[in-house]
């Protein structure tokens, strides 16, 4: 009797989020999976096409090229992002003078909208009046137009990225608090040195929220469209494109069903690239998992 | 007195009670009418069409109420009525840009059809063609309203200071004239491959297709000599310090920016740019003549001349005294005395006839004889191909300008998402 009670009150507990959950992804992601096989322009009637959308995108050398492109950002923000992240965490963590201030001033661009960053770099970019040519210049290196070429675009993007790690520092440094400070101390008689006692005691106690920050920043990477489309828009000759680009072109265009064939790949993708960095990182421990 | 005082107060209760009812009865009959516009905040129309607004709602206070919803941002204004349409939503009045792609709207029962009201003599108002160029299978779902010319700005500034007396009206005056800007300095042209649609070298390609391919330019296929000579004087733009290093990557800032700072000589935009280039280069406006580009072709003096925005509005079949009240505030909208007022104030140009006299602007001057002046006009190019195909365009244009495409490649590329 009580255990039928305790069932009637779990559910009446979960169905308010489960209806959430149908209404505002389920039945959505359904709708973009059966539309991506549709020629549809969102206004006149659907017309099933099978997976032609799927095979258009697949056949499209831009789209192979933004798949790249995103799987370079995925990368960059779990291989380069999250070791800055962490290397700054620790240093934090070791409370150097200022260490506050310092937190703040790294988790502060976090605070400020994507779209500023994004057209502050714009400008330090520029090849005539921005601040990094006019730097160079000092040095007497001479200007280039680093969003302007193909060979420089896209790592200049990631970089204004990337070097936003505040967010990533602040969940590292967070879970470096929890290690006991007996184990540095017990280190430290042992005669461990500072880098020893973070290889041997930081980075294993942190494991788990390593590898959950590189699966998120990687997932960021994977579904990246902001600073693309305001910085490049994807050029030049699409040498800066990703996927989520791609399908903001497809629906400007009203091919809503080569958008959602795009959308479906990239959730697809998205998904095959956090459970294979999930696999390769945590695999090896299985206590880990409880912290992920 | 008891009695008496009851009696009044249930008078006053029964008399406040009927006006209140009849009040309300009166509001419910008002119409009243949601217009997402564009034409706000710091827009050049924003003033004129506010004062507009409020005085047709008060001249026909208690019955409609036309109440603009502000969206200033260009781009989220086009998403937000395609979303709208899309999701079977249709605002009761808004605006749009004709294209290729926006006539899928066409296709919608959900937009009014203003063909049966244009017959009744309202079509009379306009100039003349334009309707004509919003009719689609016999139904004109929007309604030509603003319309522009984009011709080339010269900077005569920045010409005379590099020893050339007057703005080129040949190729060979072009590199003529280019060489001596350069020599004493100066950007010759302002161009961009970035933003949506690489704008400024759109309209540039766009007057060169027009002098290589004549009025008829767009009847031929894609692909076809025009647009490969076309691309190549294009591409003689990129080369050579014919433009600013930015310009590959660049977007509308940086080519409105360098001939607003007098930088570059030559530049492309249309009317609504006047207002921006008085207030905030006011040495440039005084300098700046405009008229058709250098003809690269056999054709001279062509002019860029495109439908800018339309009215459209929500069918709303099973209101129809709804649908009668959109179509009296955009006939008010449209009445030649209104837009004569927002021409003036905006320096916007209108497919409505209106008189003109009024606009004082200097530089609107020259834009309108500009117009007249034209030996022909098409549009530019992104009023004729689909959205994709000017996306294509400025990704296309950027690889031709790094030397990684020949004006040939760079057609193909368009012409394969043309076919598409």
């Amino acid at each position: 009797m009580k255990k039928n009670k305790n069932i009637r009150m779990i559910l009446l507990f979960l169905v308010p989020v489960a209806f959430l959950y149908i209404s505002f992804f389920i039945y959505p992601l359904a709708f973009v999976l059966g539309t991506s096989l549709t020629e549809w322009n969102g206004i006149t009637e659907m017309k099933f096409a099978g997976i032609d959308n799927y095979k258009k995108l697949l056949t499209d050398e831009t789209f192979l090229l933004s798949i790249k492109n995103n799987i370079i950002w995925a990368l960059s923000g779990g291989f380069i992002q999250i070791p800055l992240a962490t290397m700054v965490a620790l240093i934090l963590a070791r409370k150097p003078k200022g260490w506050k201030t310092l937190r703040t001033i790294y988790f502060l661009p976090n605070i400020i909208s994507a779209v500023a960053i994004a057209m502050m770099w714009k400008a330090i970019y520029n090849p005539m009046y921005g601040f990094l040519n006019a730097f160079l210049n000092l040095f007497g290196i001479e200007g280039h137009n680093w969003l302007g070429e193909t060979a420089t675009a896209l790592p200049s993007v990631i970089a204004q990225t990337v070097l936003y790690i505040g967010y990533f520092m602040v969940i590292i440094f967070a879970a470096t608090t929890t290690i006991p400070k007996s184990f540095y101390e017990a280190a430290e008689i042992d005669g461990c040195t500072t880098l020893q006692q973070e290889w041997f005691i930081t980075i294993p106690m942190i494991r788990g929220i390593l590898v959950t920050t590189i699966t998120l920043a990687m997932a960021y990477g994977m579904r990246h469209f902001e600073a693309t489309f305001l910085m490049t828009s994807g050029g030049p000759a699409h040498s800066t494109s990703v996927m989520g680009l791609i399908l903001y072109n497809k629906m400007d265009a009203f091919r809503l069903g080569e958008a959602n064939a795009t959308g479906t790949i990239l959730i697809l993708l998205g998904t095959v690239v956090i459970v294979v960095i999930r696999k390769l990182l945590s695999g090896r421990d299985a206590g880990s998992d409880s912290v992920q | 007195m008891r009695k008496i005082t009851f009696l009044v107060l249930s008078l006053t209760l029964i008399v406040a009670g009927t006006v209140f009812a009849n009040g309300q009865q009166e509001k419910d009959k008002e119409i009243v009418l949601k217009w997402p516009s564009i034409w706000v905040g710091e827009d050049s129309k924003a003033g004129v069409v506010a004062q507009l607004v409020e005085q047709f709602n008060a001249d026909n206070a208690g019955m409609i109420k036309v109440e603009v919803e502000a969206q200033p941002d260009y781009d989220g204004y086009e998403q937000k009525i395609r979303t709208s349409i899309a999701a079977g939503i249709v605002p009761d009045i808004f605006t749009m840009k004709l294209n290729p792609t926006t006539k899928a709207y066409y296709d919608s029962p959900l937009l009014m059809d203003f063909s049966k009201e244009l017959s009744t003599g309202w079509g009379k108002d306009f100039n003349e063609g334009t309707v004509a160029q919003a009719t689609v299978n016999g139904m004109v779902k929007s309604l030509p309203y603003e319309v522009a010319i984009t011709p080339v700005w010269y900077n005569m500034d920045l010409f005379k200071k590099a020893g050339v007396s007057k703005y080129p009206r040949t190729y060979a005056e072009f590199l003529d004239a280019a060489a001596k800007l350069k020599a004493a300095g100066f950007i010759p042209t302002s161009q961009m491959t970035g933003g949506s649609n690489a704008w400024t070298s759109m309209l540039w390609y766009s007057h060169f297709l027009a002098s290589f391919g004549g009025p008829d330019v767009y009847a031929n296929p894609f692909g076809t000599d025009a647009y490969v000579k076309a691309a190549e004087v294009l591409l003689a733009m990129y080369s050579d310090g014919n433009t600013s290093m930015d310009a590959i990557g660049g977007d509308a800032g940086v080519s409105g920016g360098h001939y607003l700072a007098g930088e570059s000589a030559m530049f492309i935009n249309g009317p609504w740019y006047i207002g921006r280039v008085k207030t905030e280069a006011p040495a440039v406006y005084s300098a700046t003549e405009v008229g058709p580009a250098p003809a690269a072709g056999s054709q001279k003096g062509a002019m860029i001349g495109f439908l800018q925005t339309n009215f459209a509005a929500a069918a709303n079949a099973d209101d129809p005294e709804k649908a009668a009240a959109a179509v009296k505030f955009i006939k008010w909208m449209t009445k030649a005395e209104n837009v004569a007022k927002i021409s003036a104030a905006s320096g916007a140009m209108f497919a409505v006839k209106y008189d003109s006299s009024s606009i004082s602007d200097e530089l609107m001057g020259k834009f309108i004889n500009a117009s007249n002046d034209a030996s022909f006009t098409i549009p530019h190019l992104e009023g004729v191909v689909t959205s994709d195909v000017i996306t294509e365009f400025g990704q296309a244009l950027g690889k031709m300008a790094l030397g990684e495409a020949t004006p040939k490649e760079f057609v193909e590329m368009l012409k394969k998402v043309q076919d598409q």
